[in-house]
């Protein structure tokens, strides 16, 4: 049985946190991967969109080129992306990186500022492909993945 | 260092260019300058030799230092331009502990890639030797979890890049990528390791090697030969010329949250040996613990060569293993801070890859600790 006591430690020092961590959850932009209404791309796995953003290949599976447009650091919407579609965290992000750039094998894609800025770009380019959080999703584009 | 003069020049002329060049991608830099580099300090409690990681480190904590920072320290620079859609050139810069009893920089990679096909390049002038699954990148501490990669297994083959051309092609089959290299070059390196040679030399160098993703799932194949001036240490007679053949398999998976890795290498020059390790290691937030057990097994000689040299024997017979313990802190986006300890065994008839053991001592089937501290960082 519950009783006060009990209830009056839970709303003074547990219920504030779990609320705020529920908060937290849903202020966890939602991402989709995107390309431009244009291109022949329909769909993408979680497996062909990191490979592309990876710069494992400059290529979509159906034989166009993919040019990935990458968020700026700051962009939660950038964690979320890279947890989701290539399980790695900031951290080893860099380092995956590191090890590319510094064996001459590749460079990082390009990053633009902004969810309307890479919207925009994906729209009026064939072979573009970025993510942005889903909100800004309007008919210009085409989602080709809801990691 | 000669060659090291060629290439800086070489190279010092094609960044020149590329910096005059017009722009061919607006949208992206031109030249791009970075760097990496680690400083790290180890004690062994074996005080009758040093514990060094190649040959070509002179000393390390042991018998000559109670702490070093030989084996584990480096800086490096690089800079990469993008000299037209096609081309771009590499360059990159190491100063770390070798032979001259120095820091002195030496050139580690210096290239051109020349972009074949969307899939397909080829790199001509100094590149990597990717023997191994960390090999191209084993002087960068920041992309893995280790303080260096296990000694036993990349100690096998010491040459970290060749003078040569390189084929890159990368194959999508279902959900399996394949990066597959060739290459064929030389190398030479200047080692402190007696009684092998103090210019190791190859030549006729060439090698194929695959890996595969798959998921979170990565597998390494190769397979390289090539012509060692060894020959004259190994037999003592005057035929200087031995092949070296090495094969390598590796496997790691990586979902994210942890990560196992084991590689597996068999060299075969006037005798056969096989070396290996297996890591696992668990990601909690900025912390990394990790196990790693390695170890090379003793030589069995080959047929159709001549008897082996004392000094032949001496060689053929270094085996020893490590069990270590360690973690990794990365406690800013660019760097992180490592510890590691190393309980390390020699085999009962060798001082294992002991370095500057006198003449007289006999450390056969010594056991003692290796403890390394390294801060990592990329810029």
């Amino acid at each position: 049985m519950v009783n006060s006591k009990s209830l009056e430690i839970f709303r003074n020092y547990l219920a504030l946190p779990l609320f705020l961590a529920m908060v937290a959850t849903n202020a966890h932009a939602e991402v989709v991967v995107i390309v431009s209404a244009k291109s022949d791309v329909t769909s993408l796995t979680a497996e062909q969109t990191a490979r592309i953003f990876l710069g494992k290949t400059t290529r979509f599976p159906n034989g166009d080129p993919a040019f990935p447009i990458d968020q700026v650091e700051s962009r939660s919407v950038k964690a979320e992306f890279y947890s989701k579609v290539a399980h790695k965290n900031a951290t080893q992000l860099s380092a995956y990186w590191a090890k590319v750039i510094f064996t001459g094998q590749g460079r990082p894609p390009i990053e633009l500022e902004g969810n309307l800025t890479i919207r925009n770009v994906v729209e009026k380019n064939k072979n573009a492909i970025g993510y942005i959080e889903k909100r800004y999703v309007n008919r210009s584009v085409r989602v080709v993945l809801e990691p | 260092m000669v060659i090291g003069n060629y290439f800086i020049a070489l190279f010092g002329l094609l960044f020149a260019c590329a910096a005059n060049a017009e722009a061919v991608t607006p949208d992206q830099p031109q030249v791009t300058f970075g760097g990496f580099g680690s400083l790290g300090v180890s004690h062994s409690t074996m005080s009758s030799g040093d514990y060094v990681l190649d040959g070509g480190i002179p000393k390390g904590p042991g018998l000559s230092n109670s702490l070093s920072t030989t084996n584990d320290s480096r800086i490096a620079g690089h800079m990469a331009a993008q000299m037209s859609p096609k081309v771009s050139v590499v360059m990159q810069i190491d100063a770390e502990y070798h032979s001259g009893n120095s820091y002195e920089p030496e050139v580690e990679f210096a290239n051109v890639k020349y972009l074949l096909a969307p899939d397909t390049y080829t790199r001509v002038g100094r590149i990597a030797l990717p023997t191994f699954m960390q090999s191209e990148n084993r002087d960068i501490g920041y992309t893995y979890a280790w303080i260096h990669p296990p000694v036993e297994v990349y100690r096998q083959e010491q040459f970290t890049h060749t003078d040569g051309v390189e084929a890159d092609y990368r194959l999508q089959t279902g959900a399996v990528g394949h990066s597959i290299k060739a290459l064929y070059g030389r190398a030479t390196m200047t080692t402190n390791d007696p009684p092998v040679l103090t210019t190791l030399s190859s030549k006729n160098l060439w090698g194929i090697f695959d890996t595969a993703e798959y998921g979170p799932a990565t597998f390494h194949v190769g397979y390289q030969e090539r012509d060692t001036n060894s020959g004259y240490i190994l037999t003592g007679l005057a035929e200087t010329w031995v092949k070296n053949s090495d094969l390598s398999f590796g496997a790691q998976y990586d979902p994210g949250n942890w990560f196992a890795i084991s590689e597996w290498i068999q060299r075969k020059s006037t005798y056969k040996n096989n070396a290996m390790y297996v890591s696992a290691g668990y990601r909690v937030k900025t912390l990394t613990p990790y196990l790693t057990y390695a170890l090379r097994n003793q030589s069995s000689f080959l047929t159709g060569f001549p008897p082996p040299s004392p000094d032949g024997i001496r060689l053929a017979n270094r085996a020893q293993s490590t069990a270590s313990m360690g973690i990794r802190w990365d406690f800013r986006g660019d760097a992180d801070l490592k510890f590691q300890l190393d309980q390390v065994k020699l085999s009962n008839n060798s001082n294992g890859f002991l370095a500057n053991v006198p003449a007289n001592v006999n450390l056969y089937g010594s056991k003692f600790y290796v403890i390394s501290a390294v801060v990592d960082f990329i810029f």
